[in-house]
This record gives structure tokens, C-alpha cells and sequence, in this order.
């Protein structure tokens, strides 16, 4: 049996059930790197280019973890799945340079899609699925089969993982909760925030230094950007002058403004990556148009290789006894940007 | 209402002569950016985006306090961020007080590009505001043409100074022709100007090509100077990569003329097999055709943070080691001082200089 290889970052926190289905089901055997840990971190600081954002040096850690233990790796060089949007260049080039850093690495499969610019389409997102499938066998109806239950899988996960305005609607009203059960103390009400972020940040625990966790013994509900539906992050886009172009970033500014808007959360955690193209366009915009009107409180926080604990919890059990202790009649305008 | 634009190293002066051409007179050209543009630019921007951005924002803060009101910007979709400076500039610019206009070029739609530069003329139909754009990318070729001896013969030049007087006053006369049968004479003119500068026939200098990020390239301000810098220690410089591979589009549809740009994606296809924006295919590119036709050494210039740059640089490596040539990558910020750059630059010649004339084998990246 074949094995392949998933390095635990970046895109793999969008597709990951798509792609261990189709693998599953062709038969092969999936190696995923485990959770980030210290011995990962320290790795990529070692050997990833320096300017890199943190979550990239982290994707040479994760290949490195696995590089021993598998027939092939699978990175495929994504590049939008929008016909007017783009993910981030580096999704594209990181199988290249990959292979020409480190030439002792397993053979890495590296299909290319792209939406944008309409380019690739559905039929030749089918062809390219197929030839990664003929490394792993030569039976053509098992790959279209495997292909078929990896594309239902995905939308399956997409379902669940995106709530819909009705659902938005309770929770801002009441006092169920969305995501892990908060921590409470006695007397103390629930506090709802946005989590907003890239996802392979905010589901990396390593990355985002226990964030939810800590938000969780804080007594703090979240909700994610990724969770938020898609038509209210439409609407608030089309308001702009000009579209984002960023894929992954108009969930993060989609969000932000929503919440800016309806003011119907008690706050918002931005988590930036340092040196991420697309997040420092998004964070400028969001302190721009949190000024504009101040009265939903913002915490923008800035994480990188460097980033300690300490620091992030002080951070946040500020903002938080901030909140506790605001009435609605003060508008506070805390869009602080801080450098963890 | 005056129109302006940022400084953006020589193609300031194809933007001038385009606002001539659209007929306005109030065109407030914007002078040659300083370190109190970059200090401008810099308090006023995101703290990691890409040194660009900052400068233009220096530039047009600068522009706006002279009076300047309609301001031109660029749109355009690509993995750059650079398509998406102009909404950013609105917000910081109205933030901070001042009063302007911008023009949204956008370049994905050429039917509202050619219309919305027709608003902004005085009053001329659709067919003369595409033909002032056409007499831009045909001035471009030349104000390119001109930057081309002034690298090269400044190397060699007998009297120091004269070829940047030649190409002072080149610049001025070719902004300042009317006309098209006059603008046909241009390109025997420059050539014509410059055979005035006294240069050194036997001289063998060597020839280093500059790639990389088109800002970092172009503009003399974030590099340093750095073709000047190389002219010094008598090597000639030259670039392939200026805007002239983006606005001309007279010779990309001419079936006769192949533009250099595609060779250069052709022969980067086994290193990068498909285009993730900005440079990156062509940088790597133009690095294996100028080490084909003979030149020493390559120069890869870009700014911090710049995306796919940072990809461009991982893969130099690969690239200097199997085509053996020697390849210096250099970042370049807001902070970088002149005497790092000046040393590095020197030790770089000095082992060009050792492999070609003791053809020793030297270790050949820095």
C-alpha cells in the first residue's frame, strides 16, 4: 500500500475531509503530520526563508516531521477556487520551492488548479483529480467513485461548519452556546465574541497559543469567520468600492464589518500573522473603518514566531474586564493594535 | 482641479507627457522622492506591507499638500497586493484630512479604463483619448531606450557627468514632442544624442542585469541608485523589467515582434511551472537568457515582505548552481542605509571581476 503524506497547514484546514477521503478511498494509506509542537516550531525557524509568514515557516516544519515516513507528499499548488478572487501566492509556489530547496525530499504530487482569471473549470478540476488518482491505482471506477464521495464529504463539512442567518440570529439573542461550552463564574454573564482570523491560525492551537482556550475559561462564547454565512459577507464586501480580491481575507473583513455594523456581539479578536500580504491589507482596513465608528470594541492582535503566552493573556483578560465593565452608553473606541 | 501621480523612477515622465496628451495644462508633477517621503510614508501606512506602498503614499501625500486634487490609481485583480493600494490611500488619505479625487483605472475593464480617462480630459473624444495613451507606450519605448545608453555608457564615459546631462535633456524633449511623424524621429534622435559622449571604445567592462520587483527596480530612491552605484565601478547595468512590459500594447499585438518577456516565462516553466504574480517567473527567466548571452552576473532586487519575491529568492539557488551564474538577492526597505548595500555591491563586483579574468571557481552565490 502507498503512502502519502499531508503536511497539517495552511489550505489542509480547508480541505482536509476532501482529501482523506479520496485518498482513503483509493486505497492508500495517509500519514498527516501531528499538531504542531515546539520540535516543529523550531525546525521551521531553522530552515524556512526568513520574510516568510509565520504560518508558512510552520509548513516546512510539518513537511520535515513527515518527509521520512512516505512513498509521496501531496501539495497541491492551489490557486483560487473563485473565478474573481485569488488565494495567496504562496499556496501556489510553496510545492516549488519546496523542491528546490530540499531535492532529498519524497516525490511531491503537485496538481495545479485555479479558478481565477477563468482558467481551470469543474472538467478540468475532474481530469487533474483523476491523474493524482492513477498514481495510487489503475482502476478507473474507483477513482471516479473516490472522487465522488470526496466532493460529497466536502460539501458535507461546508454545511456543517457554516451556520445560516437564522441560526446567527438566536445566538446573538440568547444565551446558548456556539462552539466549546465557556467556563462561568458566579454571577457572570457569558460574553460573545468574534474570533476572526485565517483558519489555519485560529484551528492550530500551537499557532494561536491556546487562544480559544483561554477565551473559553474566560467565560467568552466565539464565533468564527469561518463560520459566518456567506451571504452576509457578500453584502458587506459589495459595499466597498472595490472587491476585495483576497479570497480568505473577505471572510475576515466580511466578518468585521458585519459585527461593526450590527453591533450585536459584545467585541472582536483580530489575529494577524505577521508579514501575511493580505492580512495587512485587511487590518489597516478594519482599524480604518472601526474608527469610522467606534462603538463595537476591536482588539487587533499581531502573532509571530516570537509571540509568548504571558504577554497574549494579559492581553486579553484586559480586554475582557474592559468589556465586563462597559455600559452600552460609553463608546469606548479601543481598536488597539498590539504587536504580541 | 489639478491631476497628479506618484513619482515612480522614469516613468514619471511617460504619465506627464499622457496628461499633456489628454490636453490638461494643470499637471502637478511630483518631484523626486526624498527620505522625508519615505519618513511621510511610512508613519502613515500598515506596519509590514510592502515598501511601495509606502513611498507612493509619500509621493501623493506630497502631491495633495501642493495642490494637487484628481489623483491617478491603478485597479487591478493579481496576487500582488499592488492591485489593491488605491481603496487603502482613500481611507488613510481622508483620515487624514485632505481633499482629493482618484481615478479608478482599472485594468481589468478596458471599456470604463478608456472611459473614465475620457472624463478627465478636456473635452476630447474616445479615439483621441486612446491615442493618448498610445503616444504614451510609444514615448515609453524611447524614455526606455534613453535609460539604456545612460547605463551603459556612464560606465565607460571619458568625462563624468555627461551622459546624465545627455539624458537630462533627452528626457525633456521627449515629454515635450508633438506629433506623431516627429515622435517616429525620436528613436534616431537619442541615438544621435548620445554618440556626443566621449566613451572609452576598448574598454571590456562587465555586465551585470538587474531583476526583480518592478518598483524596487525602477525607482531610483528605495535601490539607492543602484545602476549608478554599479556604473561607478565602471560596470554596465541594464534592465529588462519597466512598464513598459505592462502598457505596450502596440508591440504585443504585433504578430512579427515575440516579446522578450515570453522567452523569459518559457525558459523559468521547470522552476515555476505557472504564473503566482508580480515578477517571479520573468526574474528567474531573464537570469538564464542573459547568462546565455553572455553577461557576468545578476542583480535581484525586492522590497520586504514582497509575496511572491520571497519565492523568487528561494528558488535563486536551484537556478544560480545549474546555469552557474552568479546571483546577488537584496531586500530592500525603508531602513536599508547605503554603505551595507555599497559593500556588498563592491565584493560582489570584486568576485565577478576575479572569475572572469583568473577563471578561478569561486563559490557563486552571496
Amino acid at each position: 500500500m502507498k503512502r502519502v503524506g499531508l503536511p497539517r497547514a495552511l489550505i489542509y484546514f480547508k480541505f482536509a475531509d476532501m482529501w482523506k477521503t479520496f485518498f482513503k478511498e483509493l486505497g492508500a494509506e495517509i500519514i498527516i503530520s501531528p499538531l504542531t509542537t515546539k520540535k516543529i516550531k523550531s525546525v521551521s525557524a531553522r530552515i524556512a526563508p526568513n520574510e516568510d509568514c509565520y504560518s508558512t515557516k510552520l509548513f516546512f516544519g510539518h513537511t520535515m516531521a513527515i518527509k521520512d515516513q512516505v512513498d509521496y507528499l501531496f501539495i497541491p499548488r492551489f490557486g483560487s477556487e473563485n473565478k474573481d478572487c485569488v488565494g495567496c501566492p504562496k499556496f501556489i509556489g510553496l510545492a516549488e520551492v519546496l523542491r528546490s530547496m530540499f531535492p532529498d525530499l519524497p516525490p511531491i504530487i503537485m496538481p495545479h488548479y485555479n479558478m481565477a482569471k477563468g482558467r481551470d473549470g469543474k472538467l478540468s478540476f475532474f481530469i487533474k483529480a483523476y491523474r493524482v488518482g492513477l498514481y495510487f491505482t489503475k482502476n478507473p471506477f474507483r477513482i471516479i467513485k473516490a472522487f465522488k464521495l470526496a466532493l460529497r464529504e466536502h460539501k458535507q463539512y461546508k454545511k456543517e461548519l457554516i451556520i445560516d442567518e437564522e441560526s446567527l440570529l438566536k445566538w446573538e439573542q440568547s444565551t446558548l452556546s456556539l462552539n466549546d461550552p465557556p467556563v462561568l463564574e458566579e454571577n457572570e454573564r457569558m460574553l460573545k465574541l468574534a474570533l476572526v482570523g485565517h483558519s489555519y491560525v485560529i484551528n492550530d492551537p500551537f499557532a494561536s497559543l491556546n487562544i480559544r482556550k483561554i477565551l473559553q475559561n474566560q467565560g467568552v462564547d466565539l464565533i468564527t469567520s469561518e463560520q459566518m454565512p456567506r451571504n452576509l459577507i457578500e453584502q458587506q464586501i459589495d459595499k466597498l468600492n472595490f472587491r476585495l480580491y483576497f479570497d480568505y481575507e473577505k471572510e475576515i473583513l466580511g466578518t468585521i464589518m458585519h459585527f461593526i455594523e450590527s453591533k450585536t456581539i459584545d467585541g472582536i479578536i483580530h489575529i494577524m500573522v505577521f508579514s501575511c500580504g493580505p492580512d495587512s491589507i485587511a487590518g489597516e482596513m478594519a482599524t480604518q473603518f472601526s474608527k469610522r465608528d467606534p462603538e463595537m470594541p476591536l482588539l487587533q492582535l499581531v502573532f509571530d514566531e516570537l509571540t509568548a503566552e504571558a504577554g497574549l493573556r494579559t492581553r486579553i483578560e484586559a480586554f475582557i474586564d474592559m468589556l465586563r465593565r462597559s455600559t452600552k452608553e460609553e463608546s469606548i473606541y479601543i481598536a488597539t493594535k498590539v504587536h504580541v | 482641479m489639478s491631476i497628479s501621480f506618484p513619482h515612480v523612477g522614469t516613468f514619471t515622465y511617460v504619465m506627464e507627457s499622457i496628461c499633456y496628451e489628454m490636453g490638461r495644462k494643470d499637471v502637478v508633477v511630483p518631484n523626486k522622492p526624498s527620505y522625508k517621503t519615505k519618513q511621510l510614508g511610512s508613519r502613515h501606512s500598515p506596519e509590514w506591507m510592502c515598501t511601495p506602498f509606502k513611498m507612493l503614499l509619500g509621493s501623493f501625500i506630497e502631491v495633495v499638500e501642493r495642490g494637487a486634487f484628481e489623483l491617478v490609481g491603478t485597479l487591478f485583480i493579481d496576487y500582488c497586493r499592488l492591485g489593491y493600494y488605491v481603496p487603502l490611500y482613500e481611507l488613510i488619505l481622508e483620515d487624514l484630512g485632505y481633499d482629493f479625487e482618484f481615478l479608478y483605472l482599472n485594468f481589468n475593464q478596458p471599456l470604463g479604463f478608456i472611459k473614465e480617462m475620457k472624463r478627465r480630459t478636456t473635452g476630447l473624444t474616445y479615439w483621441k483619448t486612446f491615442r493618448a495613451f498610445q503616444i504614451g507606450w510609444i514615448k515609453n519605448r524611447f524614455i526606455d531606450l534613453v535609460d539604456k545608453y545612460l547605463y551603459h555608457y556612464q560606465a565607460i564615459e571619458y568625462n563624468k557627468g555627461s551622459a546624465q546631462a545627455v539624458a537630462d535633456k533627452a528626457y525633456r524633449i521627449i515629454v515635450e514632442t508633438k506629433g506623431m511623424s516627429n515622435i517616429r524621429k525620436l528613436r534616431k534622435l537619442v541615438t544621435k544624442m548620445f554618440e556626443e559622449v566621449d566613451i572609452d571604445k576598448k574598454a571590456d567592462p562587465l555586465k551585470v542585469a538587474i531583476v526583480g520587483e518592478l518598483y524596487a527596480v525602477v525607482e531610483p530612491e528605495i535601490n539607492l541608485d543602484i545602476m549608478r552605484l554599479l556604473n561607478n565601478l565602471g560596470v554596465i547595468s541594464y534592465t529588462p523589467i519597466t512598464f513598459c512590459r505592462w502598457i505596450d500594447i502596440g508591440s504585443r499585438a504585433n504578430p512579427f515582434v515575440r516579446p522578450t518577456f515570453k522567452t523569459a516565462i518559457k525558459k523559468a516553466k521547470p522552476y515555476v511551472g505557472y504564473r503566482l504574480g508580480g515578477k517571479t517567473q520573468e526574474s528567474l527567466g531573464y537570469a538564464i537568457m542573459f547568462k546565455e548571452q553572455g553577461w557576468d552576473g545578476v542583480v535581484h532586487l525586492y522590497p520586504f515582505t514582497c509575496m511572491p519575491e520571497i519565492i523568487t529568492r528561494s528558488i535563486i539557488p536551484q537556478v544560480s548552481k545549474e546555469h552557474d551564474i552568479p546571483i546577488l538577492s537584496l531586500v530592500l526597505d525603508e531602513h536599508t542605509g547605503e554603505a551595507g548595500l555599497k559593500t556588498r555591491l563592491e565584493a560582489f563586483i570584486d568576485l565577478l571581476d576575479r572569475k572572469k579574468n583568473d577563471t578561478m571557481k569561486i563559490g557563486n552565490k552571496i
